[in-house]
């Protein structure tokens, strides 16, 4: 049994669900697992639900949970089961700062996700464009001391006007 | 001299004129031809700037980006050359192989051998040529028309507007926060006295000092106060993980209504996003306790929510005054609550409380006042009553990241001035009490106006300033700033965070504070119904922010006004990086306690009471 109210609906761990998706899970599931079904339901289930949903049937207790579930990190995150909102990654508590390292490391692991997120079709185009640059400069002129620069002239501005296109960092 | 001689000398001279006119065109041409990868690249720059209506500004920057490449191409070229003479000489050599034998292939070869050195030069001669360019238009002394100033001006804030609208729709150009803790607002317009940059960001110390937000409704100021507000919380958020005070956003949405809850719902998302853990929205789900105001200046505040009068009243307004105080300040301690305080507004009580032998003088006051106390009581117990129980606890400013507060301005003006005076003191309390942890604080007021009435925002701004809050006051018009001129004068030359303002139809008096600037208008002679080439030129000053423009300005524009210069921009709409933000993590500090919503009532939180109507609906059929 999980004490996640947001598991226990199968509900995504966001703040920012609204009402009618919160009570169309709980009546899924109270429909599914009441006891005065036929086959007896799953009283359970059925409880851990209901408690559930009179945690999170408010914009205010929504937000209340979802940081107490940020604040222990004993609660668990269920991934996004919603195709239609961005999935969010497991929330940390407080704690140390990580180090500047990592940090940064972090920043790099996210670059797929903020390609992904962002404009990922201008970001192909625009790398194209400077491949393709890169390519008729090598072809052209092999070996000659503006190939190099060519390359890192067409990389700059590959890196410089591409950011934009990229989802913003976490944090920001 | 005949007349003949006069007219053949005439003709020679005007010949010889246009001779060595022609003479530096066909040399500049000719130049033009000679450096033909230079001239191209110095096209393509004015052409772009011309186009996307850059300032010189950028680029010059972009030549100063490319001169990476030049710097390789020299490293790369030194590798190769073993002398000086033949590291100089080498592009010079490139240049004139290129026209041994003019063909394509070798046209485009001699371009990419050259690009190097002509790419930085080009974009920078074409910042010059542009810079002259729109000095020459503006000052009078380029175009064909006389009305070639306004028509060249037109069409560049078309194409300003229309790439500023471009560069904030990508993901990424527009985030919450961008370096060194600026707060990044929009694309920017164009930018009068400012550094121009193609992003306009706003450090976030402007936030945490005063600041005006003058637009009509529709014009987009919901957005730019939430991006405004979501900002100062990211970068507020950030340097609380560097050691500062936690960031303590209180919005008063001052005019009510249900457009208030969706705006406090989108708030409330974007907060969330940028990483605040409780955001709470009063009074729909949240409580906060106005007992917890020191004793004697919850005396104060009880005293001024209370609609005391003039005249003859000034004497009961006396005693009122007396009797809160003794109420309040009692040896046994402050109320806890609207009943403990009306408790305490008998004559019986409050003896009781003081009449210790050591309280002669506060004894005698309430011998003196006693046939008044229960009409005090009634008028309190009426003000409290009209300000509903979200006044009365339990709750806690310092309890969440953000409040958002709905007062009905609009429908209940009297309640919402008391509900914004006695929340305008909580937010002085939470910034001045010594018991509580110290927090950044912005208090936003959105249509103060509507409850201005007994609290000028001056006074805001005055206890926002000595206390170290950052206050912004957003009003529909000029006039909705303030009762009268003098406090509206007061309001907007006081705000040293910057004065923001969108579509207004009477933008005057805030760009007059903004100053002028000075602009060279010519004037020319015109000869019979031409234009001729004769005219003076003289020194103007026009305003710094265009009041046409202002008044021209379209949803989603606004222009900044801060220390005499202007920047025009077209706000990004505010939204968080989907990858979802961790909460604020501050070290030191332990997860602040839950705040106390209000009680729900339904659906009772036991199980057991659901039963399977709730779940089908009443008379739903079963199997």
């Amino acid at each position: 049994m999980t004490n996640d109210p947001f598991a226990a609906l199968g509900l995504p761990a966001r703040p920012d669900l609204d009402d009618e998706t919160v009570r169309a899970a709980w009546r899924h599931i109270a429909a599914a697992t009441h006891p005065d079904r036929p086959d007896g339901g799953d009283l359970a289930r059925y409880t851990a639900a209901s408690a559930a949903y009179a945690q999170l049937r408010t914009p205010w207790g929504r937000s209340e949970t979802y940081a107490d579930l940020t604040a222990h990190p004993g609660y668990g995150h269920q991934p996004s089961g919603d195709p239609g909102t961005a999935p969010m990654p497991a929330a940390t508590g407080p704690g140390p700062r990580p180090a500047l390292p990592l940090t940064r490391l972090y920043a790099i692991l996210m670059i797929p996700e903020r390609i992904r997120h962002g404009r990922p079709l201008r970001l192909v185009i625009r790398g194209a464009i400077a491949a393709a640059v890169s390519l008729a400069v090598l072809r052209a002129i092999p070996g000659q001391p503006a190939a190099p620069a060519i390359i890192t002239g067409a990389t700059l501005w590959f890196l410089l006007t591409g950011r934009s296109d990229l989802a913003p960092p976490p944090g920001r | 001299m005949s007349i003949w001689s006069w007219l053949k000398l005439t003709i020679a001279l005007w010949l010889i004129r246009k001779a060595f006119k022609a003479a530096g065109w066909l040399l500049l041409a000719a130049l033009a031809v000679a450096v033909w990868p230079l001239t191209l690249l110095t096209a393509t720059g004015y052409a772009a700037a011309w186009l996307r209506g850059w300032p010189p500004a950028r680029l010059t920057r972009a030549a100063a980006a490319s001169l990476a490449m030049t710097a390789v191409y020299l490293l790369a070229d030194a590798a190769r050359q073993h002398t000086w003479q033949a590291l100089t000489m080498a592009p010079a050599r490139d240049w004139a192989h290129g026209w041994h034998h003019v063909t394509a292939p070798l046209a485009w070869r001699t371009f990419l051998l050259l690009v190097p050195l002509t790419v930085p030069a080009g974009f920078a001669l074409a910042a010059l040529l542009w810079a002259w360019r729109i000095y020459a238009i503006t000052s009078g002394t380029a175009g064909l028309l006389a009305s070639a100033p306004y028509t060249f001006d037109a069409r560049q804030w078309k194409r300003q507007v229309r790439a500023a609208r471009n560069r904030v729709a990508a993901p990424g150009a527009v985030p919450l926060l961008a370096a060194r803790r600026r707060i990044p607002v929009g694309g920017t317009i164009r930018a009068i006295g400012h550094r121009w940059h193609p992003v306009f960001t706003i450090p976030a110390a402007a936030c945490a000092r005063h600041m005006v937000i003058i637009g009509a409704t529709g014009c987009g100021k919901t957005n730019l106060m939430i991006r405004l507000w979501a900002g100062w919380y990211t970068a507020a958020s950030a340097a609380a993980r560097d050691g500062g005070p936690r960031p303590l956003l209180v919005v008063l949405d001052c005019k009510g209504g249900p457009d208030a809850r969706t705006k406090a719902n989108r708030t409330r998302r974007l907060l969330h996003g940028a990483g605040a853990r409780r955001v709470a929205i009063w009074p729909d789900e949240a409580r906060l306790s106005l007992w917890d105001i020191p004793p004697a200046d919850l005396a104060v505040l009880l005293y001024q929510m209370t609609d005391t009068g003039q005249g003859n009243a000034a004497y009961y307004a006396d005693i009122l005054q007396a009797i809160l105080t003794l109420a309040c300040t009692a040896p046994g301690g402050p109320p806890a609550s609207t009943a403990d305080l009306l408790q305490r507004l008998n004559d019986g009580w409050l003896l009781g409380a003081w009449d210790d032998g050591y309280h002669p003088a506060e004894t005698a006051t309430i011998h003196a006042a006693a046939r008044h106390i229960p009409d005090i009581a009634l008028r309190m117990s009426t003000l409290l009553g009209r300000l509903g129980p979200a006044l009365d606890g339990p709750g806690h400013l310092t309890d969440a990241d953000a409040w958002y507060f709905i007062l009905e301005g609009t429908r209940e003006p009297s309640v919402a001035e008391a509900q914004a005076m006695a929340l305008t003191e909580l937010a002085a309390h939470a910034a001045t009490s010594p018991r509580t942890e110290p927090r950044a604080i912005l208090l936003a007021a959105d249509d103060y106006s509507a409850v201005s009435r007994r609290v000028p925002i001056s006074n805001l701004y005055e206890r926002g300033r000595s206390l170290g809050i950052g206050v912004q006051v957003s009003a529909q018009s000029w006039q909705g700033l303030g009762a009268d001129d003098d406090e509206r004068y007061r309001i907007a030359a006081t705000a040293d965070g910057g004065i923001w303002l969108m579509h207004t139809p009477y933008p005057q008096p805030v760009v007059e504070l903004a100053g002028t600037r000075r602009v060279l208008a010519t004037a020319h002679k015109l000869t019979g119904a031409a234009w001729g080439d004769e005219g003076t030129t003289r020194e103007q000053r026009t305003w710094v922010a265009d009041p046409d423009l202002i008044r021209r300005l379209k949803v989603g524009q606004a222009c900044y006004i801060s220390h005499g210069a202007a920047t025009f921009l077209q706000v990004a709409r505010p939204q968080p990086s989907p990858l979802t933000l961790l909460p604020a993590r501050v070290p030191s500090q332990p997860a602040p306690r839950v705040p106390a919503p209000r009680r729900e009532t339904t659906p009772n939180p036991d199980p057991g009471l659901f039963t399977f109507d709730d779940v089908f609906g009443p008379g739903a059929p079963r199997d």
